[in-house]
């Protein structure tokens, strides 16, 4: 099992979601509306007067196997819309309840 | 949820939301009553008393003054002024603005009543009369005949008055010109006195013998009968038959001694439309009634009533108010409509897109058609005032919608979805544009607040523009995301239509932002050379106030004139006729613009309301006349009456008086010419006389002054019969009964009433007119004593000619006399203060005062209101600033852009020859909201880079070039909305032209100034500020 955090331009979460569904992965965890900004040259999320876009941020734990095809996705949305600004990180889950 | 994001959610909901507002609005709209201006309560109420016999300075004395000390503690009263003359004290008291004027009649009642007792004995108890423009008429007929002109009265009485009179909302309807029946029994005095009757005994014969007397009902049989004498008569002719006495034996007949003239009234006042005689129909609103729908329901019935006239009997219309209204509103309404256009236009150059445009445009009947609710629900109309709100609006709604398009439309190019960025875009700046729509209602709401006449008008336009702001702003962060998410898509490839039309613009558009960025970059190299230029401009425009005269209201072409013309009192009636004959002839023939002209001569009698409350006599002449369209015509209204006023001059040296009078009377308010009153204030007679003597002189050699008017009249010749009381005791007589013989015999005695189809004539016995022309005449009058012995008045007393001493006019408790002059063709400012210059060097005696007043008054009245104003405003929009920002220094570098805004109207009316006028202050005004808002759309941004972390002159010159365009495109759409106001030709064009003159010129002016030195004070601040820092820093190092 794998744990998948992502995190996106608030624009993108529909199609996020989307995604997830497509993927075949039923649950997550949403942040809502949170801060941040990307380690290159992401521009900064902080809705404030001068950076007034924000972010939304998301975990979803889901089978190793569905893993390619949910970055796959996103990556696609990433592509399409590179402005805006999406990241994924993965990694492993050692126990669940 | 916000309003953008449930608006964007559900927009099935947001577009029924605004649909039923716009239906609302223009149901509200269809119910609109029309008028030139809002509704403005009258601020006068007259105490008229009435205490026979008593001189001018008898009432003066013993009934004005003790009323004007009691009713001078009335509160709000502006002014009290009073007109003192023979048997008749007139108050007016002038109150404040804004006020109930139910609630102050029922103070000035108190007050009466608390006066009464101490008022002379035989003195009327006061009555209180109030004042307002309803009393002005609305329509003026005319009204032509030939062989109906003998009965002309009962058939307009009958047929036209009393229909019109039953129309809703009509007050009074007045017949001039048209005498009324009257049968005369005109005695020959030495029959008279041969036959031994008097006028008393032959007056009261006919009125005995006049009569129908029912006798009771007597019973015959088994049937009960009415018994009548039936005395009446049938006929005039009749009268001259009826036995009035006997001598010798014989019978003497009524045409023994006295011939039966079956005619008109004697002295009346008479008509003349187009140079014929005939008569005047005066129509006289009620209180609060729309002018407009009255005017349209009398004009619809005119043809009916045509119908029913005998065909010799035409009815014309020589004034209609409700035309000029008509014709103004539907100028103003063509005005909106070009501003709507212009904006369109613009919107679109800018936007390039047709859906963008379309979004943008649709803020615009919104917010306006809702306006339309407010004024509804107010009870308010569409007037000159309501439709300049929305002219001045339709620019400023749309600058909310452009911020939040903008924005969405950045969002969906970066990639997002339309609707995400629909609720993002608007999200990020929601904040700004709420703010900078509370800095133009920091502005417009203070309007509602003015008091005084000022107050009364711009009441309204406050509302409506504070309205229109809240529904566009409400409609920018609900319709726009809106359509933005539904319309807006992410279109790389354009049409060729789109590559031909719109590429050149774009191309132009990007050099325009390169070319001011270049120019940013210099002017910020050049600091100091930059901030010394555009103070210097300042400053110099400062001197050119000296140039910019200033007055109260410009000068509306209603395209209506009235004269009134006094000839030295006395005259004949028929010379008076005769001048105006000439007069008539001559305008006629040499003004093509004449459309109507009509005059009336002569007293007018006592049950014409309209004419009894000007003043009239056989001297007084008023004339009205209609001129064609403005528009079709090349002289303007104030040169035709400047040419008037020399034909006047040139060719009637017998005219004591004249007066014309642009807009049909002296002294409305607005729309007239102005006037500059000087008011002499002195109890002496004499010599306050010499002194306005003095005064007309010295206006009259002053530039720009006519019609130099003096209110006092010249001292009244008459004739007076001085009795000796002794004799007439000796004779048994009474003064009184002497009196009323000399009165029966001159003005004659009213015997009895002539009955024919319903109507009823007076009979009137008198004197032989030619028994009644000299003072021998008068002298051989017989008085009989009460034992029958005929005494000559001559032996009675003497006839005597006197001067009565005229009117006695008071203002403020104090003598005074006005000497009036209307300005014409210089600002008044500048006459005011030239004959303030000559005044200074008058000689005045000791105890004289003199005042001004007049338009004068109210101008410094209105522009101390309207400067205090403005002082609020400019505190309210820093306020505003100042917490958006969040820093009490980046306001303060926008406020600077009013500097040259106000620099702008002073330059623009210069050049443009218009005075800084009550509109022009307005426009001024409206400007502190305008100009301040393309500095905070500058600041905005460069804070916003600086925050971003650029440097302080990259961040200027990268944040100017982003934000020339949307500054530039609002200022246009500002501009462009104003111009067809500025340059309009309509009816009524003149009194919003300084208006829009002065926003043109203000923001024209400011907003070049603006984009050059906003950046360069912000780099200067900016800098010191940094400079501070740094100065901290590296103390706090060092310990």
């Amino acid at each position: 099992m794998k744990a998948v955090f992502i995190a996106y331009d608030q624009a993108h979460h529909e199609k996020v979601i989307e995604a997830l569904d497509k993927s075949g992965c039923r649950g997550f965890t949403a942040f809502g509306n949170v801060q941040g900004r990307g380690s290159v040259k992401g521009e900064p999320h902080y809705g404030s007067h001068a950076w007034p876009s924000l972010a939304s941020a998301l975990i979803t734990f889901v089978a190793d196997s569905a893993v390619e095809p949910l970055l796959a996705r996103i990556r696609l949305l990433d592509e399409a819309k590179p402005k805006l600004g999406l990241r994924a990180f993965v990694w492993n889950v050692e126990r669940t309840l | 949820m916000s309003l953008y994001g449930a608006a964007v959610k559900r927009p099935i909901m947001t577009t029924l939301c605004f649909i039923t507002v716009i239906i609302l609005g223009l149901f509200s709209l269809a119910k609109l009553p029309i008028d030139l201006y809002p509704d403005i309560d009258t601020n006068t109420i007259m105490v008229i008393t009435i205490y026979p016999g008593a001189s001018a300075s008898d009432i003066e004395q013993n009934v004005t003054k003790p009323l004007e000390n009691t009713l001078n503690s009335v509160e709000h009263l502006k002014h009290i002024t009073s007109q003192s003359r023979e048997n008749t004290s007139v108050i007016t008291l002038e109150f404040e603005y804004g006020y109930d004027i139910d609630v102050l009649t029922n103070d000035v009642r108190d007050k009466l009543d608390m006066v009464e007792s101490s008022l002379p004995d035989d003195c009327e108890n006061p009555i209180i009369f109030k004042f307002s423009t309803d009393m002005i008429p609305i329509c003026l007929l005319s009204v032509s005949a030939k062989e109906s002109m003998a009965g002309l009265y009962k058939i307009l009485d009958d047929n036209v008055a009393n229909p019109l009179a039953r129309v809703d909302g009509v007050g009074s309807v007045s017949i001039s010109g048209a005498p009324k029946r009257e049968i005369h029994v005109y005695v020959d005095p030495a029959r008279l006195e041969a036959y031994n009757l008097s006028v008393e005994t032959i007056s009261a014969i006919i009125q005995s013998e006049n009569r129908n007397v029912p006798g009771g009902s007597f019973d015959v049989g088994s049937n009960t009968y009415a018994l009548r004498v039936q005395g009446e008569f049938d006929d005039s002719s009749q009268l001259e038959n009826l036995p009035v006495g006997s001598y010798n034996g014989r019978i003497v007949y009524l045409h023994d001694v006295a011939r039966v003239d079956d005619s008109l009234e004697e002295r009346t006042q008479e008509t003349y439309i187009g140079g014929e005689a005939g008569a005047m129909i005066i129509i006289q609103k009620q209180s609060g009634a729309n002018s407009v729908a009255i005017s349209e329901k009398v004009m619809k019935m005119l043809p009916r009533l045509q119908r029913n006239l005998p065909s010799d009997v035409k009815i014309g219309v020589i004034v209609d108010t409700s035309d000029n209204i008509r014709n103004t509103i539907a100028s103003l309404e063509e005005t909106v409509l070009y501003a709507l256009l212009f904006v369109m236009i613009v919107v679109f150059v800018f936007l390039g897109r047709w859906r963008a445009t379309l979004i943008i445009i649709i803020t615009i009947p919104v917010s306006l058609i809702a306006s339309f609710i407010y004024l509804f629900a107010t009870g308010n109309s569409l007037n000159i005032v309501s439709l300049s709100a929305l002219s001045i609006s339709i620019g400023m709604v749309v600058d909310d919608a452009i911020v939040v398009l903008e924005n969405v439309t950045t969002h969906i190019e970066r990639g997002a979805d339309p609707r995400q960025a629909a609720v993002h875009g608007t999200n990020e700046v929601a904040i700004s544009v709420i703010a900078s729509t509370l800095t133009l209602i920091a502005v417009f709401f203070p309007l509602t607040l003015v008091t005084g006449m000022t107050g009364v008008l711009f009441r309204q336009l406050g509302w409506m523009v504070t309205i229109m702001m809240i529904i566009s702003t409400t409609c920018a962060l609900s319709l726009t995301p809106m359509l933005c998410s539904q319309w807006l898509r992410l279109s790389t490839h354009h049409s060729r239509l789109y590559d031909k039309l719109y590429v050149p613009i774009e191309r132009a558009l990007d050099r325009f932002d390169n070319a001011y960025a270049s120019l940013l970059r210099l002017v910020i190299s050049h600091k100091t050379v930059t901030i010394i230029i555009c103070l210097g401009t300042f400053v110099g425009s400062i001197f050119l106030m000296r140039f910019v005269g200033t007055e109260f209201f410009p000068t509306a072409d209603n395209g209506r004139l009235g004269v009134n013309i006094e000839l030295p009192i006395g005259t004949r009636v028929e010379i008076a006729k005769e001048s105006m004959a000439r007069l008539d002839a001559q305008w006629r023939a040499e003004y093509p613009e004449i459309e109507a002209i009509s005059y009336t001569v002569g007293p007018a009698s006592s049950d014409n309301t309209f004419a009894s409350l000007s003043e009239s006599g056989s001297h007084i002449i008023s004339m009205n006349i209609r001129l064609s369209d403005p528009g079709k015509r090349k002289r303007g209204i104030k040169e035709i009456a400047a040419q008037m006023r020399k034909d006047i001059e040139r060719g009637y040296p017998e005219f004591r008086k004249a007066q014309v009078n642009v807009g049909g009377g002296r002294n409305q308010g607005m729309g007239g010419q102005s006037t500059v009153d000087f008011e002499i204030y002195g109890y002496d007679f004499t010599a306050t006389d010499s002194v306005a003597r003095d005064l007309k002189q010295i206006l009259a050699g002053i530039e720009g002054t006519a019609d130099i008017t003096i209110s006092r009249s010249d001292y009244q010749p008459e004739y007076q019969v001085d009795f000796d009381r002794e004799k007439l005791a000796l004779y048994g007589l009474n003064l009184q009964t002497a009196a009323y013989y000399l009165r029966n015999r001159i003005n004659g005695s009213t015997a009895s009433q002539f009955r024919e189809d319903g109507e009823e004539y007076d009979i009137k016995v008198m004197y032989d007119p030619d028994a009644r022309t000299s003072i021998e005449d008068l002298e051989n009058i017989v008085i009989y004593t009460p034992t029958g012995k005929g005494v000559k008045l001559k032996e009675l007393g003497k006839v005597v000619q006197r001067f009565t001493p005229p009117t006695i006019e008071r203002k403020d408790r104090e003598r005074l006399i006005t000497v009036s002059a209307v300005v014409d063709g210089v600002p008044l400012s500048q006459v005011v203060a030239n004959a303030q210059a000559e005044i200074d060097n008058m000689h005045l005696p000791s105890g004289i005062i003199i005042g001004l007043s007049g338009s004068y008054e109210d101008q410094q009245d209105s522009f101390s209101d309207l400067l205090l104003l403005g002082i609020l405003i400019v505190i309210l929009v820093y306020v505003v600033m100042a917490a958006q920002f969040e820093s009490l220094t980046y306001p303060g570098i926008i406020m600077t852009s009013l500097l040259f805004a106000f620099s702008g109207v002073f330059i623009i009316l210069w050049l443009t020859g218009h005075t800084l006028n009550v509109m022009s202050m307005i426009g001024a005004i409206m400007l502190i909201g305008i100009v301040v808002k393309n500095g905070i759309v500058l600041i905005d941004y460069i804070t916003l880079n600086r925050e971003r972390g650029m440097g302080i002159r990259t961040a200027v010159i990268d944040g100017g070039r982003s934000r020339l365009r949307p500054v530039v495109m609002t200022t246009l759409t500002t501009i462009l909305g104003m111009v067809p106001m500025a340059i309009g030709t309509g009816q009524g064009a003149e009194m919003w032209r300084p208006m829009g003159t002065a926003v043109i010129g203000g923001l024209t002016f400011s907003t070049i100034l603006t984009l050059l030195f906003v950046p360069v004070l912000y780099c200067v601040f900016a800098g010191n500020g940094v400079h501070r820092i740094r100065r901290k820093l590296r103390k706090e190092k060092q310990s």
